[in-house]
């Protein structure tokens, strides 16, 4: 099995920044059939809405964990919008000209909120995906700064030549998926959650195998069981493979 | 790497009515269990989940699995209801009976009540193991018309502290709540189907000689939890000792 992992923190909460524990990983990976992972930062290390110099030395963090394995690691830029708008486009300035090639969103600004526009201008100009972290909000009720599925849509409807990553396929829900289903610019990653039964069929029925990309939300979950959850699945070996690996390699540009 | 034989106390027949999960009759789940490694399975009924009555479900339990051996039958009992000696009366007059299970959150009781305390004692009694199913789903993906959440980490702990002497397996407690009912009840057992974390056998909530594998097949992926044990990178004797061997000697099987 070939697999590209499109959501990862190798570093979370301050656990796992050294070269030791990167070196861990990336074995671990390789014997699981990993052959890249997407690091999305530390980001949750500071709170939820962190200042531009903690941004910063998350983003510092993952160029330096890319720069220790630049084969295996790719790195996204991790912005707060709530910084304003010089801010991000400096800081995704700053990461581009370091080799990160995405950007990454999580819970400290709704996707609907206006302050996302420059982001997502600076990720069209560059030609960057955007990840935005997404969970349906109708039992966690913090819609305020976490955004629901119905907000990453508007988000990907607002700009259609960025490509959005929906994060999180599991907490966003079978509505999740039919909230997004018109969009093409639009693909959903599997990580997060549970191994629940029925989701990535259903991901597959109403977007398409090619919509779908294969995410772990390492250490939080574990890879083999994330992995595992695509082989299970009632879906055909082409899909599979399309999830696992193929569908990620093409968006992120890899050779 | 040679996968062990596995033993599964956390599987369900019967419908699930909140997503298209597989619903198996008794055979094809034998044969889907067994089609990963999984050689006998702690069996449930789903229907007992949301009945009141979980006799008929648990009935229809015991018939369809009576040509399944590998399939071992655990009746549901509500302790809430008037009649539970009779559920239980009922559940284990067949032999194939190693265990029974309670839905607490389900069946709208909380654990540090008199009836739940009255069963503990009687399953002590009787030296039956009791199976705590602590939840059925990520409280957060629970259906929007349901209020149903998991059974608080609290009660688990004060109810495995206030009967000592039963021998209970929690099935369903997420990592961080294996880890709080563990630092107040050292001894207790669990599966680890909800348990996750990378490398969460490097040093798990509590030692492996006290954790079960159970899939929670079908409402999760079975191949997912089976590798999540299997490809875990943990040591042989560890995932041989949650595979199988803590089951085998736990219920004399």
């Amino acid at each position: 099995v070939r697999v590209i992992d499109c959501h990862t923190h190798p570093v979370f909460m301050r656990d796992g920044f050294t070269r030791a524990a990167a070196a861990r990983l990336v074995a671990h990976g390789r014997q699981l059939g990993i052959e890249r992972m997407v690091v999305l930062g530390d980001v949750l290390a500071y709170g939820r809405n962190p200042n531009r110099a903690q941004m910063q030395a998350i983003n510092d963090q993952t160029r330096e964990l890319c720069r220790w394995h630049p084969g295996y690691f790719i790195g996204f830029c991790y912005v707060n919008p709530n910084l304003g708008e010089r801010a991000v486009r400096a800081e995704i300035d700053r990461a581009a000209a370091a080799g990160l090639r995405g950007v990454k969103l999580e819970i400290d600004c709704n996707a609907r909120d206006a302050r996302l526009r420059p982001v997502m201008l600076t990720a069209e100009r560059l030609g960057w995906p955007v990840l935005q972290h997404s969970w349906d909000q109708t039992n966690i009720r913090q819609r305020r700064y976490h955004s629901d599925p119905a907000d990453t849509a508007l988000l990907a409807r607002r700009f259609p030549n960025v490509r959005v990553i929906m994060a999180h396929l599991t907490g966003c829900g079978f509505r999740g998926v039919l909230e997004v289903k018109a969009l093409d610019n639009l693909v959903v990653d599997t990580s997060g959650g549970q191994p629940e039964a029925g989701l990535i069929e259903h991901a597959v029925e109403h977007l398409g195998a090619g919509r779908v990309l294969h995410g772990s939300d390492l250490p939080i979950r574990d890879p083999a069981c994330t992995i595992g959850r695509i082989l299970g699945s009632a879906i055909s070996p082409g899909a599979k493979e399309q999830i696992l690996r193929d569908n990620a390699h093409r968006l992120l540009g890899l050779p | 790497m040679s996968i062990p034989p596995l033993i599964d106390l956390n599987a369900h027949l019967g419908p699930w009515p909140f997503a298209p999960v597989p619903e198996r009759r008794a055979a094809a789940l034998q044969k889907h269990l067994a089609a990963h490694g999984i050689r006998r399975a702690f069996v449930s009924h789903l229907g007992t989940v949301f009945r009141t009555d979980p006799m008929p479900d648990n009935r229809r339990l015991l018939v369809d699995t009576a040509a399944t051996p590998a399939l071992l039958p655990v009746p549901t009992i509500n302790p809430a209801l008037a009649n539970w000696r009779e559920q239980l009366d009922a559940g284990i007059a067949d032999p194939r009976v190693h265990a029974v299970k309670i839905f607490p959150n389900y069946h709208g009781y909380r654990l540090g009540g008199r009836r739940a305390a009255d069963l503990a004692r009687e399953l002590i009694r009787r030296h039956l193991p009791l199976l705590l199913q602590v939840r059925l789903v990520d409280d957060r993906h629970r259906y929007f018309g349901l209020r149903v959440k998991g059974v608080p980490a609290a009660d688990v702990a004060a109810f495995l502290q206030r009967h000592a002497d039963l021998r209970i397996v929690c099935l369903g407690l997420q990592r961080d709540e294996l880890q709080q009912v563990a630092a107040k009840v050292p001894c207790v057992h669990a599966d680890l189907s909800f348990a996750e974390w990378l490398w969460l056998l490097d040093a798990p909530p509590v030692p492996p000689a006290q954790l079960f594998f159970g899939s929670h097949t079908p409402l999760f992926v079975t191949r997912a939890i089976v590798d999540k044990l299997t490809r875990s990178g943990a040591p042989a004797t560890t995932i041989a000792t949650i595979a199988n061997k803590n089951a085998r000697r736990f219920f004399g099987l």
